[in-house]
């Protein structure tokens, strides 16, 4: 739909709504200023120039992005609360008798479970702490615990639907279930876990020692003293398996991820509440929705306004014809384009901005290659992409930046050249493992 | 009525070249929760506290800010390797554990102010001049309500 009749001093709305765009990706790049203000400081100056109206503006919101974001992060914080992924750290830790390197491998495993099923982000906050506690307690460096859990949890978000952002706006904007994910990107993320960990674990096993008494001391952790609340976690696994298995059978029973999810998050608090007197409820209440991350799904709306101002004006159009004449207009080229493209810059950019521009362009490519079903490795080839590629880089992925922030915090920072010199190859070598999965199954 | 009337003008102070071992030894003997660090010029460099000492004995993990551990029941008690974190840390300057955080007050800053700051779970204040950032005294809880009493 174009608005450009209504756009300001008769300017012309695609230049204007790509400007406003550039420069807001700039100033997101440049990491001077906050990206939510930045996002919705754009939306706003779309409007107000008017490339779109406010009614055309809240239809390009993609609120089932934002409806399963909200939900998820309430779901994960309440059941934070009951102690239970300390439990599995620890209770994975003992599992392996508290060796290092058995360690690492289990905790990298767990992270990467937990993030397929929760948002990267909280998983890593969940989890970072107690590696932080145990590997105190065995005196080897938590930095490869850590970077492992980096790496871990980007690649574990790839496998579904809800793991990480940008399946969540692919998925969403697609309709794509939980399990057409699973289907098709769980393979090769095992894959590419395991082969990362190995390769991550033989790299730093002169690093991975400790001591028999130190060993001792992280053997003689109570696990179950770290869960806090049963109730609550009887009621939040309750509740997750409900959401996941609404998740699984979304298409059968005709509902959206978000509907699944809010409605799972709504019953979760009305089971924690439910014994609480009015103002303990006031109180819990406001606490579950207030740590929920609102910068980052405002940001999401702001940039969702903004590439919806792409769209309408022809831009998007416009860059996806530009790509397929790259391409030669050749299918499998595009989507290996696509694969690495994506790859090397969400290593570099925020790749929520980048799939939010991509997903019009890849819908726009329909007509080409004969229709919506034919675009489907396209799909899998960003979400690959996207996801995986913020393994490159501190900066590629949230999770990255929250594992820095807390390592810094514990005395043990993690630096930009070092990380990048430890996982730009392990990122790129996941990317290679996409490449041949994506020739063998999908590319002919 | 303002911290001026009710400060302690002779407050027990530690040199920023005291060793952690000496001023901890100071606040056992005193019974005291906190030592004000003074430079030679006697000017205010931070306050030791029973706060440093306990992020010393506490792991990392406990201490990352918002996203801390908030429980450590499940961890076992090792009083012997807790001693050793005392023992190794006896020697190092206290310079390195001053808890920068503790913000000091004016001669003339209401007591209400002060109550203030007690409500916000800070300790003992440092009285410092305006100026010339000297340590003119301390002010305790005990002494305001001493005061009011």
């Amino acid at each position: 739909m174009h608005e450009q009749s209504h756009v300001i001093f008769g300017w012309n709305a695609s230049i204007l709504a790509s400007i406003l765009f550039v420069l807001v990706y700039a100033l997101i790049i440049s990491e001077k200023l906050n990206r939510a203000v930045l996002a919705l400081l754009g939306a706003g100056l779309l409007i107000i120039a008017g490339v779109l109206t406010q009614e055309a503006a809240i239809r390009g919101v993609d609120f089932n992005t934002i409806g399963l974001l909200l939900s998820m992060m309430v779901i994960v914080n309440i059941t934070g609360k009951s102690g239970v992924f300390q439990y599995v750290a620890i209770w994975s830790a003992k599992r392996v008798n508290a060796r290092p390197m058995g360690v690492m491998v289990m905790l990298s495993v767990v992270t990467a479970v937990f993030s397929a099923l929760l948002d990267n982000v909280t998983t890593v906050l969940l989890v970072v702490p107690v590696t932080i506690l145990i590997t105190e307690e065995l005196k080897v460096r938590a930095y490869p615990f850590l970077i492992a859990e980096i790496l871990s949890s980007n690649i574990g978000g790839t496998a579904t639907l809800i793991g990480d952002p940008p399946n969540i706006m692919i998925g969403s904007a697609v309709g794509l279930t939980f399990n057409d994910f699973v289907f098709n990107l769980l393979p090769v993320v095992v894959v590419v876990e395991i082969a990362t960990v190995v390769i991550f674990a033989f790299l730093w096993r002169k690093e991975l020692v400790t001591t028999e008494e130190a060993r001792e001391r992280v053997m003689s952790f109570h696990e179950r003293e770290a869960i806090k609340d049963v109730r609550l976690l009887k009621q939040a696994l309750f509740v997750l398996a409900l959401v996941i298995g609404g998740f699984v059978t979304a298409r059968l029973i005709h509902l959206e991820p978000a509907t699944i999810g809010l409605t799972g998050a709504a019953l979760l608090l009305l089971l924690d509440n439910f014994s609480r007197d009015a103002e303990e409820q006031s109180k819990n209440v406001h606490s579950a929705f207030a740590e929920a991350e609102w910068v980052t799904l405002i940001f999401f709306v702001g940039l969702f306004i903004l590439v919806h101002g792409l769209e309408a004006s022809g831009v998007i159009k416009w860059m996806a014809g530009q790509l397929l004449t790259a391409t030669g207009g050749d299918f499998n080229m595009t989507a290996i384009a696509i694969l690495w493209s994506s790859a090397i810059l969400s290593a570099f950019i925020d790749n929520i901005p980048f799939v939010a521009t991509m997903i019009p362009m890849i819908k726009a490519m329909g007509p080409a290659f004969g229709g919506d079903q034919a675009l489907m490795p396209l799909w899998w080839a960003l979400s690959m992409g996207a996801c995986l590629g913020g393994n490159g880089t501190l900066i590629g992925a949230s999770a990255n930046l929250v594992v820095a922030g807390l390592s810094e915090r514990a005395g043990q920072p993690i630096r930009f050249i070092s990380y990048m010199k430890s996982c730009f190859l392990l990122m790129l070598m996941s990317v290679a493992f996409c490449h041949v999965y994506m020739l063998l199954r999908y590319l002919h | 009525m303002t911290v001026d009337s009710i400060m302690n003008r002779n407050p027990k102070t530690v040199p920023m070249t005291e060793t952690f071992g000496g001023a901890f030894a100071i606040l056992m003997d005193l019974r005291i929760d906190s030592l004000p660090v003074v430079d030679t010029n006697g000017i205010y460099r931070g306050m030791f506290d029973l706060e440093d000492i306990w992020e010393l004995l506490l792991p990392r993990a406990a201490m990352l800010g918002l996203k801390s551990l908030t429980d450590l029941a499940f961890v076992s008690d090792a009083k012997e390797a807790m001693h050793q974190k005392l023992q190794d840390a006896g020697a190092r300057p206290v310079s390195e554990f001053l808890d920068a955080q503790v913000q000091p007050v004016h001669a003339d800053t209401p007591v209400k102010e002060a109550i203030l700051l007690f409500y916000k779970h800070q300790g003992d204040l440092p009285v410092v001049d305006r100026a010339s950032k000297r340590l003119l005294g301390t002010v305790s809880p005990w002494e305001i309500l001493q005061a009011l009493r």
